[in-house]
C-alpha cells in the first residue's frame, strides 16, 4: 500500500497555538507508542507564545538518508522518508545533526533514531496522520490540494526551501500567501528573525508598573 | 509593602495519607501487552468541554484502550485537543472508586470500604433524620453540568420531588450563568444564537474574554478558517493568549473593565452612525435610553478606564461598526465578574445595534465551558428552575411539571439559593446535610478556605464520584458513580446541538450509573414514586414531555433523530402551529431568523419576548468588587490551561496531561518581576485578604504588567481559589474569579508541599 | 569485487586446509559448502560497497582511529569488551525496545549462533568425531585436523553435542513464533512490515529449523523414513537462507557491529571541543562531528554553505534553531497580512527554542537527544 498521490500534507506554522494536541496524538501511534515524533518548541516564551510545529518534511533527496552510514533510512516510492530501520540503525546521530529541518530524534537507550513517517500506517490506507487529524488550528493539515486551495483562498502551498546555497524540495508543503512572488522559502534569510506577536508595552502602560 | 501574610489566613492541610491512598496518581499508558487491536469502536463525544467533539473510543475487553478520530462528525471533523486525545486513560484508572467508602477516623487515610447498599441506606437514613428534625430545606443538593441531560433532569426532579428541598444548585453557577442571564434579558432565550459554521463567513470576529486556543481549542480552526477568507480578528484579553498572538487587533483590557469597553464602542458606533437603524426600529426595544447612557463613554474615558490605547478602541469600533457580517464570541473572561451579566449585556448591545444577528455569518455566542453546560442549565437543577427552561416561581410552569411528575404542584418547593449561598447556609447552620455529585467545590469555588470550613460543619455529607475528589475527602459517605463512557444519554453542546453519549464499557466493581444511584436513594427513602426509570432513554422520554411548551423545548427530539442528523438543535417542538415555518431535521439551527416562530412571541417577531423584540439593556459601568489599593496593589486573574479541565479531578490523573503543565505557575510581566526581584522559576508568594499561595513564577511579556495570572485546576496549597473573592453578580450569582487584589513577593523558601507532593496532587 | 573474490578464496583455502585436503570433507555436504562460499562472496562484496559510501567510509576510518588512539587502547579494549557483552551478546538496547522483543531476538540470535558453530565446522570438515581406538566407550573430537578432546558415549557432553542442533532449532522456532505473533497482533508492526523484509527471513528460519528437526525425527523414531526427501528439503531451505544473507534483513548481522565504532567515535567527541550553535550560542554536538558532516555533505554534493553569513555553513546551526528558522521563514511570509509584529529582543544571539513538553516521550529521547535539543 502507498499514500494516495492526491493526498498531501500542508503545514502552516504561523497558525499554531501550541496546544500540544499533535504531540499527544503522535504518542498514540502504535509504531512508537508513548513517544512523540513531532517537534514543537517555544521560539522565545519570555516574549511570545509563538510555537514551531515541525513534522518531517519528507525531502525528495533526504539529507538524513544520504548521510546515514548504515543505509537505514529509506524513502518509499510514494515519497515518504521512513524512520530508521531498527536492525540497521547504529545510532550514529548523523541524521539528527544533518537534517536541515531539525526533525529526527535519537533514542539513545534503544540505539535508534526515530522520526516522523507521516503515520505511514494511516496515510498508506488513506487516513489522515494523527497530528493533522487532531490539530485544532489546522496548522497541520492533510487533504487534497483542491480542498486546500478552496478552504484557504489567499494561500498556496510551496515545497522548496533554501538553506544557504542548497535548495531542498519536499513532499510536505508549507502555506505561503497566494500572491507571494517566489517559489523557494529562504530559511537561512529568516534565521535571525525575532518572534512575531503583540507587545504589551503599549504607551498606555508607561506608568502602570510604578503603582506597585 | 508589608511582607507578613494576614494573620488569619487559613491554610489547607496536605492530607498526605489520603492522597497516598486515593491519589491523584498519574497513569501514562494503557498496558496493551503488544496487542493493540480494538474489539470495537464506539462513536461518542469527549467528556470534557462544552464543544463536545465527536470521537471514537477504542474498546477491548471492557476497557477503553485508546481513541480514533471521528472524521464524519461535522463540528470537529476529527480534530481534538490534548485532553480529548488522552481522556481514555481515566477509564480503568487505579484511583477509580470501585466500591462505597465511609469516613473512618481509625484508618490512616480516613476512609474504610462499606457495602454499597449499606452506604445508600445510611444516606437515606440521614436525609430522613435531617429533614424530620430541621425541615425539608435543611438538606441541600449540589449537582453538575458535566452530567448528561438525563441525569441533570433527574437531579432536579430528585431534589424538587423526592427531597422537596429548595436548595439544589449546580456548578454551572461558576460557569455560564452570567451569559445565561444576559441572554435571557436581551433575547428571552439562553442559547448560542448561531451554529459555529456561521463564524466562517464573518468579516469581523470579536473574541472577548475567551482564551479560545486553550479553553475551546477546536473553535480556533473556525476562526482561522474565517481569517483565511479575509476576516479580521479582534481579541480582548489581559493576556496575549495564543489566539491573540496573531490577531489583527489586540485590546489588552484591564480585568473587570469590559462594560466600559463595550459602552465605549457603542458610543463610537452611535457617533459615526455605524448602526442598523432599520433593525433597531423593527426588532428591538430600549435603544434610546441606552444611547443616552453611553454618551459619557468617550474614547478618551474608555481608554482611561479599560487601560487600552484610545487608537485601538477607535479601530475596534470602526471595524465592528462598518462590517457587513460579524460574529461576537465571549466566555468566562467576560462573565466571571461581580458585574458579569452587565458585561454580557453590554456586548450584546453592540451586536443588536449592528443588526447583525439571526442571519448567516452574523452571529453571537457564549462559548460554553462544561460538557453539558448548555443542557445542564435547562432542565431543573438550577435553584429557580424547572425542566424546559421553566421557572419554579411561575404557577403555570409548576402546574405543567407537577402534572408530568404526577404530584401536587403545591408540594413543589419554592426557589432556593445559588451554590455559593448554599455553602454560606451550611456555614450558618441552616443546611445540615448535603449530597454532591459532579462538583468539586473545595477546588472550584472562590475563597475555598471558607468552603472547606463550611463543609466540616455539615452533620452529614454524601458525595457521588468516580474518583476521591478533594471534596469527597470531606464526605461521610462516598458512592461510586460512573464515568461518561460508562453510560448512555444526551448532552447539549456549545451550539445548542443535542448529541448522543454512548456507553462504551460497563462500570467496574460496585460502581454504577449515577441515575441508578439516585433512584436507589429514592427507594431507600421510601419515596420511590417517579424514580423507577429503567434506562436513560426512558428518562429522556419523560424529559421531552416535561420540556414541551417551554423555551427549551425538546419534545420533538428522539435518540434516533439525534443520531441520524449528527445532533438536533433545540428548540425542537414536536408540533409546529399552522403557518409557522417548518423545522428541518436538525431542529432550530439558527435562532432569531426573520419570520421564525417561537412559543413566546408566537409569531410576533424573532425574539423570545411576547412582542418578538430584543431588548437593549442599560449597562452602567461598575468596577470590580475588590479593586487594587496600596496594600494589595496587583490584580489577580485566574483561568485555565489547555491540558487541564476544571478542578482537575480527571485530568490531574492523566499522566501525559500532567507532564504538559505539571503545576500551577504564577504568570507575571518582567517589568513587575524586576521591580519585585523575582526571576523566572522563583518560588513566589501571592497573598490576598483571604489566603496565600506559593508557586513558581513564570516571567513573560504576554500579560499586562499590572496583572498576574494563575490557572485554577489544582487543589489544596496550590489552589488559586484560596485567593479569589466570593463576591457575586447580583443577578447571575456568578463569582468574581477574574479580578481580585493581591500582593506578591519572592518566597523565602520553597513551600512545604514542594517535597511532599507530586505535581498533580 | 576484489575483496569479495579474496575472502571467498581465503575461505576455500581454509576449507581445504582444515579438512586436510578434503580428506575429512563430507561430500554429501558439498552443496552447503558452495552456498556458503557464494554467500561469503556476496557479503564481502556488499560490505565493501557499503564502505564506499562517503558517510560509511568516514565513520569506518574515524571509528578505527578513535579505537586505536594512542594511550587509550587499553581503556578502549575494556569498553569494547563491555559493549560487546551488553550490546552484541546481551542485546541490551533491544531489551529497552521491549522485553518480549528482546526475548525474541535472543532466542533467534543464539539459536542461529549455536547452529552455525556446530554445522559450519562439520560442513567444512573442520570438525569431526571418531571413536577412540582401544576404548569404544569414548569419542574423540578432531578440530582442524588436530585431536582436541575425548568424551564418553553416554555422557551429558555427548548428549548436548550431538543434539545441539535440536536445541538450537527449538530456540529459533520459539523466537520465530514470538516474532510472528507480534507481527500478527501489533497494529504498529502490521503497518510497517513488508513481506520480503520482515516475513521472508522468519519463514526461512522456520523452514530451516523445522526441516532440521524432521531429520532427527526421521532417523530417531521413524527408522529413516523419508529421510532423503527431508534431507533435500533441508538443504534447499538452508542454501536459500545463505543465498539470501547478503541481500535482505540478515545483512544487519554483519553491519550491526559498526555500532561499536560509533560508540568510540562519540567517546572521542565528548572528550574534545564542542560545537556551538551560531544562532543561539549553545553547545550541541562535537566540533569533530559537525566538521566531518560538512565534509561528508560536500562529498555527497550538498551545499549548505551560507556565503556572507557569519554562520558560514548551516551545519553550524543546532537542530532546535533550524526548526525555529524554518517556522520563522514561513511566518515572515505573512508579515503585514496576519496580525502581530516582530517583537523586540535583546541584541546578540537569539534565545534558544525550548521544547514545549519535556514529559515522558515528548521531549528529548534520552541524554544524547537532550544534547541534540540542548545541553
Amino acid at each position: 500500500m502507498a499514500v494516495p498521490a492526491q493526498l498531501e500534507f500542508f503545514l502552516d506554522p504561523s497558525r499554531c497555538i501550541g496546544c500540544q494536541a499533535c504531540l499527544q496524538a503522535c504518542t498514540e501511534c502504535d509504531t512508537h507508542k508513548g513517544q512523540s515524533m513531532i517537534q514543537l518548541d517555544y521560539l522565545d516564551r519570555a516574549y511570545s507564545t509563538q510555537t514551531a510545529p515541525v513534522v518531517c518534511l519528507h525531502c525528495e533527496t533526504p539529507t538524513c538518508a544520504e548521510v546515514c552510514p548504515a543505509d537505514a533510512i529509506k524513502r518509499t516510492e510514494d515519497g515518504v522518508v521512513q524512520t530508521a530501520r531498527k536492525p540497521r540503525c547504529i545510532a550514529c546521530n548523523n541524521c539528527v545533526l544533518a537534517c536541515p529541518f531539525g526533525v529526527p530524534k535519537m533514542n539513545t537507550r534503544m540505539n535508534l533514531m526515530m522520526k516522523c513517517d507521516m503515520c505511514y500506517d494511516r496515510t498508506s490506507s488513506g487516513l489522515k496522520p494523527w497530528c493533522a487529524s487532531v490539530c485544532p488550528s489546522q496548522a497541520l493539515a492533510f487533504g487534497t490540494r483542491e480542498e486546500m486551495m478552496r478552504l484557504r483562498p489567499n494561500a498556496r502551498p510551496v515545497n522548496a526551501f533554501q538553506f544557504g546555497l542548497q535548495i531542498i524540495r519536499t513532499k510536505v508543503n508549507v502555506m505561503a500567501p497566494r500572491d507571494w512572488p517566489d517559489e523557494v522559502v529562504d530559511v537561512t534569510a529568516a534565521m535571525y528573525e525575532p518572534t512575531i506577536g503583540h507587545d504589551m508595552l503599549d504607551d498606555i502602560f508607561v506608568n502602570i508598573g510604578d503603582e506597585v | 509593602m508589608k511582607n507578613s501574610p494576614p494573620a488569619s489566613t487559613p491554610t489547607p492541610a496536605l492530607e498526605l495519607e489520603t492522597i497516598r491512598r486515593f491519589g491523584p496518581h498519574v497513569v501514562h499508558e494503557r498496558e496493551s501487552a503488544g496487542d493493540s487491536g480494538a474489539d470495537k469502536l464506539v462513536k461518542t463525544h469527549c467528556c470534557f468541554c462544552g464543544q463536545q467533539c465527536g470521537v471514537q473510543l477504542k474498546v477491548r475487553h471492557n476497557t477503553v484502550i485508546g481513541i480514533e478520530p471521528w472524521y464524519e462528525f461535522p463540528f470537529n471533523r476529527g480534530m481534538l485537543c490534548p485532553k480529548g486525545i488522552k481522556r481514555y486513560l481515566q477509564q480503568a484508572h487505579p484511583d477509580r472508586l470501585l466500591h462505597a467508602w465511609q469516613k473512618d477516623s481509625a484508618t490512616p487515610d480516613g476512609f474504610s470500604a462499606v457495602p454499597y447498599e449499606d452506604a445508600v441506606r445510611r444516606l437515606a437514613g440521614e436525609i430522613e433524620r435531617i429533614q424530620r428534625e430541621h425541615g425539608h430545606d435543611a438538606f441541600g443538593v449540589l449537582s453538575g453540568a458535566s452530567l448528561t441531560t438525563e441525569k441533570t433532569y433527574l437531579m432536579g426532579k430528585f431534589a424538587h420531588m423526592c427531597l422537596r428541598t429548595s436548595n439544589i444548585d449546580y456548578n454551572g453557577r461558576l460557569c455560564m450563568v452570567s451569559a445565561a442571564a444576559g441572554n435571557k434579558k436581551a433575547f428571552g432565550i439562553d442559547r448560542a444564537a448561531n451554529p459555529w459554521e456561521d463564524i466562517l463567513g464573518a468579516e469581523v470576529i470579536l473574541v472577548s474574554g475567551a482564551n479560545v486556543a486553550e479553553c475551546a481549542p477546536i473553535t480556533t480552526n473556525y476562526i482561522w478558517q474565517a481569517r483565511e477568507q479575509g476576516a479580521k480578528v479582534i481579541v480582548v484579553d489581559p493576556r496575549i493568549t495564543p489566539i491573540a498572538r496573531t490577531c489583527d487587533l489586540f485590546l489588552p483590557v484591564k480585568p473587570g473593565r469590559d462594560t466600559a469597553l463595550f459602552n465605549g464602542i457603542l458610543h463610537l458606533m452611535i457617533e459615526n452612525d455605524w448602526l442598523d437603524r432599520g433593525f433597531i426600529q423593527a426588532h428591538t426595544a430600549g435603544f434610546e435610553a441606552l444611547a443616552e447612557s453611553v454618551r459619557e463613554w468617550t474614547p478618551g474615558r474608555t481608554a482611561e478606564v479599560t487601560g487600552i490605547a484610545e487608537k485601538s478602541v477607535r479601530q475596534a469600533a470602526e471595524w465592528w461598526g462598518v462590517a457587513k457580517s460579524s460574529f461576537l464570541l465571549h466566555a468566562r473572561g467576560l462573565e466571571h465578574h461581580s458585574n458579569g451579566v452587565k458585561n454580557v449585556m453590554s456586548a450584546i448591545n453592540i451586536v443588536l445595534a449592528s443588526g447583525r444577528i439571526g442571519r448567516p455569518n452574523c452571529g453571537y455566542a457564549t462559548i460554553t465551558g462544561q460538557a453539558n453546560g448548555q443542557g445542564g442549565r435547562e432542565h431543573g437543577q438550577k435553584c429557580d428552575q424547572l425542566p424546559g427552561g421553566r421557572d419554579l416561581s411561575n404557577p403555570e410552569h409548576r402546574a405543567h411539571v407537577a402534572a408530568v411528575w404526577g404530584m401536587n404542584a403545591a408540594d413543589l418547593p419554592s426557589p432556593g439559593v445559588d451554590a455559593y449561598e448554599i455553602i454560606r447556609k451550611i456555614d450558618k447552620g441552616e443546611i445540615k446535610g448535603l449530597l454532591s455529585i459532579c462538583f468539586n467545590p473545595v477546588v472550584s469555588l472562590p475563597d475555598n478556605n471558607f468552603v472547606r470550613q463550611a463543609l466540616e460543619k455539615l452533620e452529614f455529607f454524601a458525595v457521588i464520584d468516580f474518583f476521591m475528589s478533594e471534596t469527597a475527602r470531606y464526605a461521610d459517605v462516598v458512592l461510586p458513580g460512573s464515568l461518561q463512557e460508562e453510560d448512555e444519554g444526551t448532552v447539549t453542546q456549545v451550539e445548542g446541538r443535542i448529541i448522543r453519549i454512548k456507553k462504551a464499557v460497563e462500570s467496574p466493581g460496585d460502581a454504577r450509573s449515577d441515575w441508578k444511584i439516585i433512584q436507589d436513594i429514592a427507594q431507600a427513602l421510601g419515596r420511590g414514586q417517579g424514580f423507577t426509570f429503567d434506562s436513560p432513554q426512558s428518562i429522556f422520554e419523560e424529559l421531552r414531555a416535561a420540556s414541551k411548551g417551554g423555551v427549551a423545548d425538546y419534545s420533538g427530539v428522539t435518540y434516533e433523530r439525534v443520531e441520524d442528523n449528527f445532533g438536533v438543535f433545540w428548540p425542537c417542538p414536536d408540533e409546529i402551529p399552522e403557518g409557522a415555518p417548518a423545522l428541518g431535521p436538525r431542529g432550530t439551527v439558527r435562532l432569531f431568523e426573520p419570520g421564525s416562530w417561537n412559543p413566546v412571541a408566537k409569531g410576533a417577531g424573532p425574539f423570545y419576548f411576547p412582542d418578538g423584540k430584543a431588548r437593549f439593556n442599560l449597562t452602567p459601568y461598575v468596577g470590580p468588587a475588590e479593586d487594587v489599593d496600596a496594600e494589595y496593589p496587583i490584580i489577580l486573574t485566574t483561568g485555565r490551561v489547555v491540558s487541564q479541565f476544571l478542578s482537575g479531578n480527571q485530568t490531574r490523573r492523566i499522566g501525559p496531561l500532567v507532564d504538559h503543565y505539571p503545576e500551577p505557575r504564577i504568570e507575571l510581566h518582567p517589568r513587575l518581576a524586576e521591580r519585585l526581584g523575582i526571576a523566572d522559576g522563583d518560588w513566589t508568594t501571592v497573598e490576598s485578604r483571604r489566603g496565600n499561595c506559593t508557586l513558581r513564577a513564570s516571567v513573560v511579556r504576554t500579560i499586562r504588567p499590572d496583572t498576574v495570572f494563575i490557572p485554577y485546576h489544582w487543589a489544596g496549597r496550590k489552589s488559586a481559589n484560596q485567593l479569589t473573592i466570593s463576591a457575586q453578580d447580583p443577578i447571575s450569582k456568578i463569582p468574581e474569579y477574574k479580578v481580585c487584589a493581591v500582593r506578591l513577593r519572592r518566597a523565602d523558601s520553597p513551600p512545604e508541599y514542594a517535597e511532599l507532593l507530586q505535581p498533580q496532587q | 569485487m576484489l575483496w569479495g573474490v579474496g575472502t571467498t578464496a581465503t575461505l576455500a583455502g581454509l576449507i581445504v586446509a582444515g579438512s586436510r585436503n578434503l580428506a575429512h570433507f563430507d561430500a554429501a555436504l558439498v552443496a552447503y559448502t558452495f552456498s556458503v562460499l557464494f554467500a561469503t562472496f556476496g557479503l564481502t562484496y556488499r560490505y565493501s560497497m557499503w564502505l564506499q559510501r562517503p558517510p560509511t567510509g568516514l565513520y569506518w576510518s574515524r571509528g578505527w582511529q578513535a579505537f586505536l588512539r594512542p594511550r587509550r587502547r587499553f581503556a578502549n579494549l575494556r569498553s569494547w569488551l563491555g559493549r560487546m557483552g551488553s550490546d552484541v551478546l546481551a542485546n541490551r538496547f533491544i531489551f529497552r525496545r521491549g522485553p518480549s522483543r528482546w526475548l525474541t531476538h535472543m532466542l533467534i540470535m543464539w539459536g542461529c549462533l549455536i547452529a552455525v558453530a556446530i554445522t559450519f565446522p562439520l560442513v567444512f570438515g573442520w570438525l569431526y568425531f571418531r571413536p577412540v581406538v582401544g576404548d569404544l566407550s569414548l569419542y574423540e573430537a578432531v578440530i582442524f585436523g588436530f585431536p582436541a578432546f575425548r568424551f564418553p558415549h553416554e555422557s551429558a557432553t555427548a548428549f548436548f553435542l550431538f543434539h545441539g542442533l535440536v536445541w538450537a532449532s527449538f530456540a529459533v522456532i520459539g523466537g520465530v513464533m514470538l516474532a510472528i505473533r507480534r507481527r500478527m497482533r501489533d497494529d504498529g508492526a502490521a503497518a510497517l512490515q513488508r513481506f520480503g523484509e520482515d516475513f521472508m527471513p522468519l519463514i526461512l528460519l522456520f523452514a530451516v529449523s523445522v526441516t532440521g528437526l524432521m531429520l532427527t525425527v526421521s532417523y530417531t523414531w521413524m527408522a529413516g523414513h523419508a529421510y532423503s526427501f527431508i534431507a533435500i528439503l533441508h538443504a534447499i531451505t538452508v542454501i536459500g537462507t545463505f543465498l539470501w544473507l547478503p541481500f535482505g534483513k540478515f545483512f544487519h548481522i554483519f553491519q550491526r557491529p559498526a555500532q561499536l565504532g560509533v560508540a568510540f567515535y562519540k567517546d572521542v567527541g565528548r572528550l574534545e571541543e564542542a560545537a556551538h550553535c551560531r544562532r543561539c550560542g549553545h553547545a550541541f554536538s562535537s566540533r569533530m562531528h559537525v566538521e566531518d558532516l560538512i565534509l561528508v555533505q560536500r562529498q555527497l554534493g550538498f551545499s549548505y554553505e551560507i556565503p556572507g553569513n557569519t554562520a558560514e555553513h548551516y551545519q553550524w546551526i543546532c537542530p532546535p534553531c533550524r526548526r525555529a528558522s524554518f517556522a520563522m521563514a514561513q511566518s515572515v511570509l505573512w508579515r503585514g497580512r496576519r496580525g502581530g509584529a516582530a517583537l523586540p529582543t535583546q541584541a546578540g544571539l537569539l534565545p534558544m527554542p525550548t521544547p514545549v513538553n519535556n514529559g515522558l516521550g515528548e521531549g528529548p529521547l534520552g541524554e544524547e537527544d537532550a544534547e541534540n535539543f540542548h545541553p
